[in-house]
């Protein structure tokens, strides 16, 4: 199911006080469809009996999906949210993934965010992806 | 096997460089008051004391420097267990100068420097299977300290329900305390636990330590989709501090020819379990009586294996402390169906009603509700109302009639939503909102649940996590004043289905139409030091069910959380204020943009509790923000506690996640928050004021 995001995320953050470096960001087409579709497949084996088949979350754990998620993740890096989840997830046996299947999975998930695809896969380096910002906002232009 | 170990230095070096070994006698045995001499102020037990009020007299940190507040110290409990926890909900203790606390995925004891934050010693006991298969796991809410003027000691339970004694002097076991400082929780439990390692019992909170006797409750794996319902009883049962043994048990569940069993039809009290008390236990030293919030009994949403009502489930019971004898009870909610289990510590407070001094408690409650009653008696003090609730049509439930509704204080926390909840920013949106709602049943307080379907997938409730969750309140002991939090949007839906083959032998478990049922895990389930082996995942499905948002917008209207100032004196609600930074998602919103900006929101979690000190009510935020203000983090906030409004608000780096506490070494104050959530792991943030004093 399809749902809001891309016009949620397309708002210009407020206080720009703030500021973002000039680098690389999650708008910028950082994971690639194939990637996507695989991480989908992970996902569900792996992730969707806690977190919901459409990442809604259930009992405790939380929704993966909407402004909710991504605005706490909001001026952190890929990296962050990458080594995050490979060293705590799945919860009951972390670190038990590739790492190219957790990017995969992460993959899967900033798709499903509404964030756009590219051309090349992500990276499975976390140093690598630490220089990608999460950015809430979409960039204006 | 058991495996401990423990890193011991001096707490006596220790001591002497923090406090000028301040005064360590107590006015009596158990736990130490607190107290303000040669600028050592304590806070001796999880609530601060035992009449759950989270106060501290303290007043050096007050609306004036607020602000000034800095870091002193921070202690991260990473190395407290086999990977991180994200889920620190523990509330230090603070005795002459040396902080106490549990840590970490091992729930850990650590004893540090109150005034640096450098470890003194460290115990923890590796339970192997027995943890890995607890129903609660990590850190725990915390530990207790009791003393008879001379011996001093840590009492904690461990993640696999063992009761610990430690020299809080060096973290070693106490070789006179059951078995070289061990009590198996799982035996001596009036029933049969079966293997030791699997039996399912837990227990998050910290022990109620007063005189010689430790009262301990028991907690379960969570009631949306059990194994069975002849589940665990969650007795509660005390022991002797000096040896372990066992001085009364507490049959939440009657067995038979005791009080109470009649409430459960056709011997249904033989056959049902959970319904322990979970929260912390009050104790009125005076009156002699230890006040018992009793959860629910299983499951949380289907009664139909247990018609009645089911006493003492939800129950607040009075026993005497002593002999585990019950003197009074109330039943909040007869048989429950919503998962509105007792979470919060009973308050007890000694008020003016009427112009008469009362000894009352109060019992803050995921429902929204304040309940009032004498604490000797058991009486309410303003009428509790048997209201008329609706009835429902799941197959082969049992409903209540009639639920107990108080007609004083006011409801202080959202307990139903109804189309006037639903969003209205706009037009557009609140047709939307209507739209969305439509796939689901809305409803007052005690709406039953219903059976999923593809119409409608279920009741849009708060009912899990709240209202008021395990944080509980607080209350100024000097103004009978109770101040609580209240999520106004923690909501979800519920919905009933048969479980699959081998889930569990109740008829409906919580299910969503179109989705495979499964099992749902519990707070921090397989999250612990030792984590249990993978289980297989179903697959199948559609997408599930919508998002209760509406373009990204959470569908019911602010406020998302508040903080209630309620006047126990008279019942009244004397302020109440949004808490929490309004998140950036819905602050930034073009919705919200075009139309102005709303007013702070507060924030949509369970997390929080507050602190009161002399003028102060001090809570932090549970959700991270980015404002033009600060960048990522949160807000730790204070607000004038006679008007709510806010004096001071300083930065965290990560977000509250237990209770704060406070106390003072060497003339100085601190604030301790537990912090843990996103990308940040368990971290103890200490707060002081520049400068030393």
């Amino acid at each position: 199911m399809k749902f809001a995001l891309p016009i949620l995320l397309a708002f210009g953050l407020a206080g720009a006080a703030v500021a973002q470096d000039a680098g690389k960001s999650v708008w910028q087409g950082i994971y690639n469809p194939d990637q996507a579709e695989r991480g989908r497949a992970v996902y569900s084996e792996r992730c969707s009996a806690c977190h919901g088949a459409a990442m809604n979350g259930t009992g405790e754990a939380p929704s993966l999906i909407g402004g909710e998620f991504i605005s706490h993740w909001d001026t952190m890096t890929v990296g962050d949210l990458y080594d995050r989840v490979r060293t705590t997830m799945p919860q009951n046996d972390p670190a038990s993934l590739t790492r190219e299947q957790y990017a995969d999975v992460l993959a899967f998930l900033l798709k499903t965010n509404g964030f756009p695809a590219g051309a090349a896969p992500l990276d499975k380096r976390s140093e690598v992806l630490a220089t990608i910002t999460i950015t809430a906002a979409k960039p204006a232009g | 096997m058991k495996i401990i170990t423990t890193l011991s230095l001096s707490i006596t070096a220790a001591l002497m460089l923090t406090t000028a070994a301040a005064a360590q006698t107590p006015a009596r045995e158990g736990t130490s008051a607190t107290r303000t001499k040669a600028g050592v102020a304590n806070w001796t037990t999880y609530n601060g004391d035992l009449k759950g009020s989270r106060y501290s007299p303290l007043d050096q940190v007050n609306a004036g420097n607020f602000n000034n507040l800095e870091i002193a110290w921070r202690f991260k409990t990473d190395i407290l267990g086999s990977r991180p926890e994200y889920k620190l909900e523990s509330t230090p203790l603070a005795v002459d100068g040396i902080i106490y606390t549990t840590g970490g995925t091992r729930r850990a004891v650590v004893a540090l420097n109150g005034a640096t934050g450098e470890l003194l010693w460290q115990f923890a006991l590796h339970e192997g299977k027995r943890s890995a298969e607890s129903p609660r796991a990590l850190s725990g809410r915390g530990l207790s300290y009791w003393t008879d003027g001379t011996r001093r000691r840590i009492l904690y339970v461990t993640i696999g329900y063992r009761l610990i004694s430690l020299d809080a002097d060096t973290g070693r076991p106490d070789p006179a305390f059951g078995d070289n400082g061990v009590v198996d929780l799982k035996q001596d439990f009036d029933q049969d636990m079966g293997d030791l390692d699997t039996g399912e019992v837990g227990v998050h909170s910290a022990p109620a330590v007063s005189g010689n006797t430790i009262i301990i409750g028991a907690a379960f794996r969570e009631g949306f989709t059990p194994k069975t319902h002849n589940n665990t009883k969650g007795y509660v049962r005390a022991f002797d501090v000096r040896t372990g043994k066992r001085l009364w048990t507490f049959h939440t569940v009657p067995k038979p020819g005791e009080f109470g069993y009649d409430s459960w039809l056709n011997k249904a009290a033989d056959v049902n379990g959970n319904t322990g008390v979970w929260t912390q236990v009050s104790v009125d030293e005076e009156l002699g009586l230890a006040y018992l919030a009793v959860e629910s009994a299983t499951s949380d949403f289907f009664g139909g294996k247990r018609p009645g009502n089911n006493l003492f489930a939800n129950s607040l019971v009075a026993v005497d402390l002593k002999t585990g004898e019950r003197k009074w009870h109330y039943q909040l909610i007869h048989h429950e169906i919503w998962d509105l289990d007792n979470s919060s510590a009973p308050l007890l407070m000694d008020v003016t009603v009427d112009g008469k001094p009362r000894k009352v408690v109060g019992m803050p409650s995921k429902q929204g509700f304040f309940y009032v009653f004498d604490r000797a008696t058991g009486i309410p003090v303003w009428p509790i109302k048997e209201t008329k609730v609706p009835k429902g049509n799941v197959p082969g439930e049992w409903y209540s009639p009639t639920q107990p509704i108080p007609s004083k204080p006011p409801a202080y926390g959202r307990n139903g939503y109804v189309e006037s909840d639903l969003i209205d920013f706009t037009p557009d949106l609140k047709a939307k909102a209507l739209a969305l709602a439509s796939k689901y049943q809305l409803g007052p307080v005690y709406t039953p649940p219903i059976i999923s379907t593809p119409e409608k997938f279920g009741v849009i409730n708060n009912w899990a996590q709240g209202g008021t969750n395990w944080p509980g309140g607080s209350f100024d002991p000097e103004t009978g004043i109770a101040y609580v939090f209240a999520c106004g949007t923690c909501i979800s839906s519920t919905g009933l289905l048969p479980p699959p083959a081998g889930l569990s032998d109740i008829p409906l478990v919580v299910g969503v139409a179109g989705q495979p049922v499964t099992m749902i895990k519990g707070p921090g389930e397989g999250a612990g030091a030792d984590s249990p082996a993978p289980s297989a995942a179903p697959g199948g499905g559609n997408a599930g069910p919508p998002r209760l948002a509406v373009d990204g917008l959470p569908l019911m209207k602010p406020p998302y959380a508040t903080i209630s100032a309620i006047d126990v004196n008279n019942g009244s609600l004397k302020w109440q204020v949004a808490h929490g930074e309004t998140p950036d998602f819905v602050r930034n919103h073009p919705a919200i943009k075009a139309i102005g900006g709303i007013p702070r929101t507060g924030q949509s979690t369970y997390q929080i509790g507050t602190l009161v000190t002399k003028t102060l009510v001090i809570a932090g935020e549970n959700q991270f923000t980015t404002t033009a203000d600060h960048p990522r983090g949160a807000m730790l906030r204070a607000y004038d506690k006679q008007s709510g409004q806010e004096v001071g608000a300083v930065f965290m780096p990560s977000t509250q996640s237990g209770s704060p506490m406070t106390y003072m070494v060497g003339g100085k104050q601190y604030i301790i928050v537990p912090t843990s959530g996103g990308n940040a792991s368990g971290e103890f943030i200490a707060y002081a004021l520049p400068g030393k004093k």
